[in-house]
């Protein structure tokens, strides 16, 4: 209750902030001042850019940002389609190919660097599921090439409806001045893009990291103390990641971090869910150069002070149950000490990706499966097939808690509660009934 | 995902590989993306003491009962083929596809010849029609020569007509093949035994424990190099209950 009044106040706030929308916070806000280096004459649809180079850089551009993961769900190269889950409703992305009537193709290059940058649409303002929270800091140079990419995409004709999936007032686009009024800053990068602080620009603007890594507050906005310290996205967790040695990256070398951005698992950690998706669609095309300067930046980070808890008592009899099961269901692939299979199954022991205190994805692996990234430099995908119709609650619980504390490892345990919770909102199976 | 999905998306997999040119990145499509295990792939458990679907009739299972306690008695080793939930075991297959023969060609006519060509005893009926017709056959069998239903005849009795079934000195009818329908018996009270404890039988992993078998275990890395040493390993289920 306390969070739908946190909402209900900042929905009130929001309208009183928005009813004083002639104010000069407002027009502050909504000023694209800096965009003015953007061609504001020839729309997308009549133009195709010849410079092979900026084409080029363009594309790399789109691959940092990350633009088909969202923008392309089976109607074509970004026709758009791919619902958004948030918890005001759900979104559709939009159609971003040339297509005059139903994609961007009317846009001018100003009109286009006014939504990347600073979300506001042809439509209307974006919502910020669109990270143009993030993309604000893309650099002048990135937005020019990134036109001239997209003036060589294939149109497709695909109608959208964004908002559909929203009820009022979410689907009020000009809430959204007020939650950019609040929220929203607009300024440019500040460092060098190309040189020193290259890792934190790939990581800020077109990586959008944040986006999933940071949590945010109750009208979806992220919290600035708290960046990159893990949140929870649409049924998953994004880790920490952050220099935090315990749950973050602190452990890992900046090499062993680039690797698996790159490839999807530096032999210990291995991308699942919808990190799987950004390793694969975007990070793997990314240069060993910028892979390293994005990983030693968020080692870098301040992390979160989340400790070590003490291990938890591996004598007891539940653990003594867990260490069987873990022996006879799990050590086959993970290995009897945990130490994985290399780059095809993720090890345990030492693995800091497994010791968050929020258990999400390691619950919800074991009830509905995960299927790794799969990438060129490592094609094989490992699966981890689903445990709901083999293991109850407790007994997931438990061999959670077990893989967290054993080795070198340590952990918080894992609660039945919570897998309970987990296999009702993820549909998973019932255990199936034991023979005696 | 059905067969036929899951060959197409090796087949685009091949594709994606054999189309590789060097570059650093691509995007691989086709792999099954759904990890939940198909339900028609999942064992069914049958939990013993239940409701019989087949073995409905009381004599018939009574003389079942009685034919697969003299396979498998009780004594210092462990409990009887029925205690250890046997004929729950049984039943539960009669009642699938095992019952129905489903992996047995059962295409008319049946040659004359056809248990000698194959070398084995040929049937068009299921084993759910066959168990039907034996253990009413027994039981005839025992009334016409004993005055009694087989459950009822004496342990040594009973012995002696499965000895007979067994070495084919009794014959139950024309229409039985006897010696073979012991046979199936004496099979299905094994396997019952000696199953997973989810099908009904080996109650508490009775047969299991018996002769040190370890269960539904994967990996034996742990104790490949403990030759010679006893090695007392806890039976695991399929299904475990802890």
């Amino acid at each position: 209750m306390a969070a739908m009044k946190k909402i209900v106040a900042g929905i009130a706030v929001i309208a009183v902030v928005a009813a004083a929308g002639a104010g000069i916070w407002a027009w502050r806000t909504v000023d694209t001042a800096r965009n003015a280096g953007a061609d504001d004459t020839v729309a997308l649809a009549a133009f195709t850019s010849t410079d092979e180079a900026a084409i080029a850089r363009g594309e790399y551009v789109m691959r940092t940002a990350d633009c088909a993961a969202c923008h392309t769900q089976g109607a074509g190269e970004f026709a758009g389609g791919y619902e958004i889950h948030t918890d005001f409703g759900t979104l559709v992305s939009s159609n971003i190919t040339p297509d005059p009537e139903t994609g961007i193709g009317a846009m001018t290059e100003r009109a286009f660097f006014d939504a990347v940058r600073n979300g506001q649409g042809s439509e209307g303002l974006l919502y910020p599921a669109m990270p143009y929270t993030a993309y604000a800091k893309l650099t002048d140079q990135d937005m020019h090439d990134l036109w001239a990419y997209m003036s060589t995409v294939e149109p497709v004709s695909n109608e959208i409806d964004e908002t559909a999936g929203m009820a009022f007032p979410y689907n009020q686009r000009l809430a959204m001045l007020g939650w950019n009024m609040l929220y929203f800053d607009k300024a440019a990068f500040d460092g060098d893009a190309e040189g020193d602080d290259r890792g934190r620009y790939l990581v800020d603007a077109g990586g959008h990291c944040s986006s999933c890594h940071t949590p945010r507050n109750g009208l979806g906005a992220e919290i600035a103390e708290n960046y990159l310290q893990g949140a929870k996205v649409d049924g998953w967790y994004a880790p920490e990641i952050t220099s935090n040695p315990h749950v973050g990256l602190g452990e890992s070398s900046a090499e062993e971090v680039a690797e698996y951005l790159g490839t999807g698992t530096d032999g210990k950690a291995m991308a699942s869910g919808p990190m799987a998706e950004a390793v694969a669609h975007s990070l793997q095309y990314l240069s060993d150069d910028d892979l390293l300067a994005m990983s030693s930046y968020l080692k870098s980070v301040p992390g979160s002070g989340v400790t070590a808890p003490a291990k938890a008592d591996l004598g007891s009899p539940a653990m003594t149950r867990a260490a069987l099961r873990y022996e006879v269901n799990c050590s086959a692939c993970h290995g009897t000490r945990g130490d994985g299979m290399g780059d095809l199954v993720p090890a345990f022991d030492g693995n800091h990706a497994l010791l968050s205190d929020d258990p999400t994805d390691l619950v919800r692996v074991m009830l509905t499966g995960a299927r790794a990234a799969h990438t060129e430099a490592k094609p094989t995908g490992g699966g981890m097939p689903s445990f709901a119709w083999k293991f109850d609650d407790a007994q997931i619980a438990e061999v959670l808690t077990y893989i967290r504390n054993a080795w070198s490892n340590a952990g918080t345990p894992v609660e039945p509660a919570t897998v309970a919770a987990a296999r009702a909102t993820l549909d998973a199976r019932e255990k199936l009934a034991e023979g005696y | 995902m059905n067969r036929r999905e899951a060959l197409f998306s090796l087949g685009a997999i091949a594709a994606t590989g054999a189309a590789a040119d060097g570059a650093r990145a691509r995007e691989m499509h086709g792999y099954p993306a759904d990890m939940t295990v198909d339900p028609e792939m999942l064992p069914r458990s049958v939990i013993p003491g239940g409701q019989m679907r087949v073995l409905t009739d009381d004599a018939d299972r009574r003389t079942v009962t009685a034919v697969f306690d003299r396979l498998i008695p009780a004594d210092d080793l462990g409990p009887s083929a029925s205690e250890a939930g046997c004929v729950d075991f049984l039943d539960a297959q009669l009642a699938g596809r095992f019952g129905e023969g489903a992996a047995l060609y059962r295409e008319k006519p049946l040659q004359q010849n056809a248990d000698d060509l194959m070398q084995t005893a040929q049937f068009i009926a299921t084993p759910r029609e066959r168990y039907a017709a034996g253990l009413k056959a027994l039981d005839a069998y025992a009334q016409e020569t004993d005055g009694a239903a087989f459950a009822d005849l004496q342990p040594n009795r009973q012995d002696e007509i499965l000895k007979g079934m067994e070495d084919g000195t009794i014959s139950l009818g024309e229409e039985i093949h006897t010696k073979a329908f012991f046979e199936l018996m004496l099979q299905n009270a094994r396997e019952g035994y000696f199953s997973d404890p989810i099908y009904g039988g080996n109650r508490d992993m009775a047969g299991w424990k018996l002769i040190g078998f370890p269960g539904a275990r994967y990996d034996f890395r742990l104790y490949a190099d403990r030759t010679g040493e006893k090695l007392d390993l806890e039976p695991v289920s399929l299904i475990p209950k802890d």
